[in-house]
């Protein structure tokens, strides 16, 4: 009987092993190819998840690139910018939502749940970036996804529980709505801002379809929509601009891998914060994304 | 005495006209105002920019109305057809197919309990969830060219190199396989956290009535994923009409286009780079229609049966 409890576990740990690697395996072949010497990488199979000789020079090749040096920036202004803006505006519509007696509440939410549930068509959007002259210009993806829905909704879950008390002393003590906001409300509900911080945060270095339609220029690509160009589409000439290189000790292949690992490399670095707040926030709040 | 002054302040407040109550809340609706101008300003001109369906698009001048001519062009349009088969067989296959593994992914994860293997599983399988489809797709389309791990795999198992990229018989597993290995780990934390919130109580219970891992996975387990796994089938039915446009948009190719072509890819190509923008709009709309009525019919079902909607 015991036995037979042991080779069960055995199996249950091998199934969950193999699930394990081969989601790590491919991600860590990418790693390794990216820092191996480029003339070694033909040989490299896809199960090796070791560099094979040590080289930086792909990393050093496309930094030097002004396309992708450009758009890193890119997508890391809009990001940081635009996760604060959607904070900013998330988070006090939430208070404005859950506070006690708000006329026409109702009214307002449904119109929210419309919002969220009823996409309009990438060519009306279009057109309406279009109309306020914000194509091809960097804050549009700024600006754009300023509230979620469903993470406003998850916002006021986490406001729901806020002490009343709290805010009707500070408001006895004559401070106004938005200093109540501000200083009281805000320090108090530091996990709900980190957890909804990460949401948009994840979802704004990600987005790649929207980018790809609003900015179109050189100046304003972002790095996931370089990453299709030439990783996904192979179209080399996104780096045709690397001069004075020597192409026979280029590795094409080695040049793909480190530009997936630098589109890779914030959301990795964030990736103990995410779990933490992230992964809590979708346990609590249950909400599907 | 008290009761009194409580019952005149509710009297008060109940004369109040709303237009009082709202003067009393102006700074708690000024905080709204940003998150309403944006709907307004970015969602609703949009939505009403939609009526174009029933308009000719003029590039000068004012449009004129047409009525339905552009549906009937869609319904006409025998690779409208064969698109929304597209749309509903990738997003029946993920949203069916795909279902049962992160329950067993969850059931096999919660009898490792949490040791430091469990936490690595967990750590790892929930990584490609923050990656993008543009990433994933890189690491795929590596994974599947000469060298990479799958043709390495289908080596050993005697099969010859191709790309498979670029096969049409091939490329809705590819959808599906990548799908899986993205999610498996994310989608099985709802039911992992219903696991973990069975009482000690019905485990010992168990274990006195004699009930060994088998018995107790079937009659305390289970019955405790039942109400999340309805709640989630239910709801991914109500995106039935998306099947994913970041993922097929990164795993498209002229060889395999008209096999994984959906609705927004349609609408994108038609509508944007073709410019045929009435046309494009009106299948958007049709989408938007019958998207927005399965979202709200699947709320109000799951809602009714397990007390959890969509929102």
């Amino acid at each position: 009987m015991k036995k037979k409890i042991t080779i069960g576990q055995l199996l249950i740990r091998i199934c969950l092993l193999t699930a394990a690697l081969l989601i790590l395996i491919p991600i860590l072949n990418i790693l390794a190819k990216s820092i191996s010497n480029p003339k070694l990488v033909p040989y490299m199979s896809g199960w090796q998840f070791w560099p094979s000789g040590f080289d930086l020079i792909n990393y050093k090749l496309i930094f030097s690139n002004s396309l992708v040096t450009r758009s890193f920036l890119n997508s890391l202004f809009i990001t940081t910018a635009g996760t604060m803006l959607s904070l900013l505006v998330t988070g006090s519509a939430a208070y404005a939502l859950t506070r006690p007696g708000l006329p026409f509440k109702k009214p307002l939410m449904v119109f929210f749940i419309i919002m969220m549930i009823f996409e309009p068509s990438i060519i009306q959007e279009y057109f309406v970036i279009k109309d306020l002259n914000l194509l091809n210009n960097i804050w549009v993806m700024v600006l754009y996804n300023s509230v979620n829905v469903y993470y406003l909704i998850l916002m006021m879950r986490f406001f729901e529980e806020t002490p009343i008390a709290l805010i009707e002393a500070a408001k006895i003590d004559g401070a106004g709505e938005l200093s109540v906001f501000f200083r009281i409300f805000l320090p108090l509900n530091k996990i709900a801002f980190m957890t909804v911080g990460m949401f948009y945060a994840v979802v704004r270095w990600n987005e790649y379809f929207k980018s790809s339609v609003f900015l179109q220029t050189r100046d304003t690509t972002v790095l996931q929509v370089f990453l299709k160009q030439f990783v996904v589409n192979g179209d080399s000439t996104a780096i045709a601009s690397y001069a004075n290189v020597d192409l026979t000790s280029l590795n094409i292949g080695s040049l793909k891998a480190a530009t997936i690992v630098i589109v890779m490399v914030p959301i990795l670095a964030m990736y103990p914060l995410i779990l933490k707040y992230y992964t809590g926030g979708v346990m609590a709040g249950g909400v599907k994304e | 005495m008290g009761k009194t002054t409580a019952k005149t302040a509710a009297k008060k407040k109940c004369q109040m006209t709303t237009w009082q109550k709202v003067k009393r809340y102006k700074w708690i609706y000024l905080m709204l105002m940003p998150a309403l101008l944006y709907f307004v300003i970015f969602r609703v001109t949009a939505i009403i920019g939609m009526k174009l369906a029933f308009y000719d698009y003029k590039i000068v001048g004012d449009n004129t109305f047409v009525g339905m001519k552009y549906f009937k062009m869609l319904f006409d349009t025998p690779a409208f057809w064969n698109i929304m088969k597209n749309t509903l067989l990738i997003s029946s296959i993920k949203i069916f197919l795909l279902f049962p593994f992160p329950v067993m992914f969850a059931l096999l994860l919660n009898e490792v309990g949490r040791t430091k293997f469990g936490k690595f599983v967990q750590v790892v399988s929930y990584m490609p969830h923050f990656l993008s489809w543009v990433i994933i797709a890189g690491i795929w389309i590596d994974a599947f060219s000469q060298g990479g791990i799958v043709t390495e795999i289908m080596k050993a198992f005697g099969m010859e190199y191709k790309n498979l990229m670029v096969s049409k018989s091939a490329i809705i597993p590819i959808l599906t396989g990548s799908e899986m290995w993205r999610s498996i780990g994310w989608d099985s934390i709802i039911y992992l956290s219903a696991i973990l919130g069975i009482s000690k109580e019905l485990y010992d219970a168990a274990a006195i009535d004699g009930a060994g891992r088998w018995k107790t996975a079937k009659h305390i387990i289970l019955p405790a994923l039942a109400v999340p796994m309805v709640t989630v089938l239910i709801l991914n039915v109500g995106f039935i009409m998306s099947a994913g446009l970041d993922q097929i948009l990164n795993f498209s190719n002229d060889a395999v286009l008209s096999r994984i072509d959906i609705i927004d890819t349609y609408v994108y190509r038609i509508g944007l780079v073709n410019t045929q923008y009435s046309f494009a709009t009106a299948a958007s709309l049709f989408k938007g229609i019958i998207g927005t009525a399965m979202v709200l019919i699947t709320h109000f079902i799951s809602k009714k049966l397990t007390g959890t909607g969509a929102w």
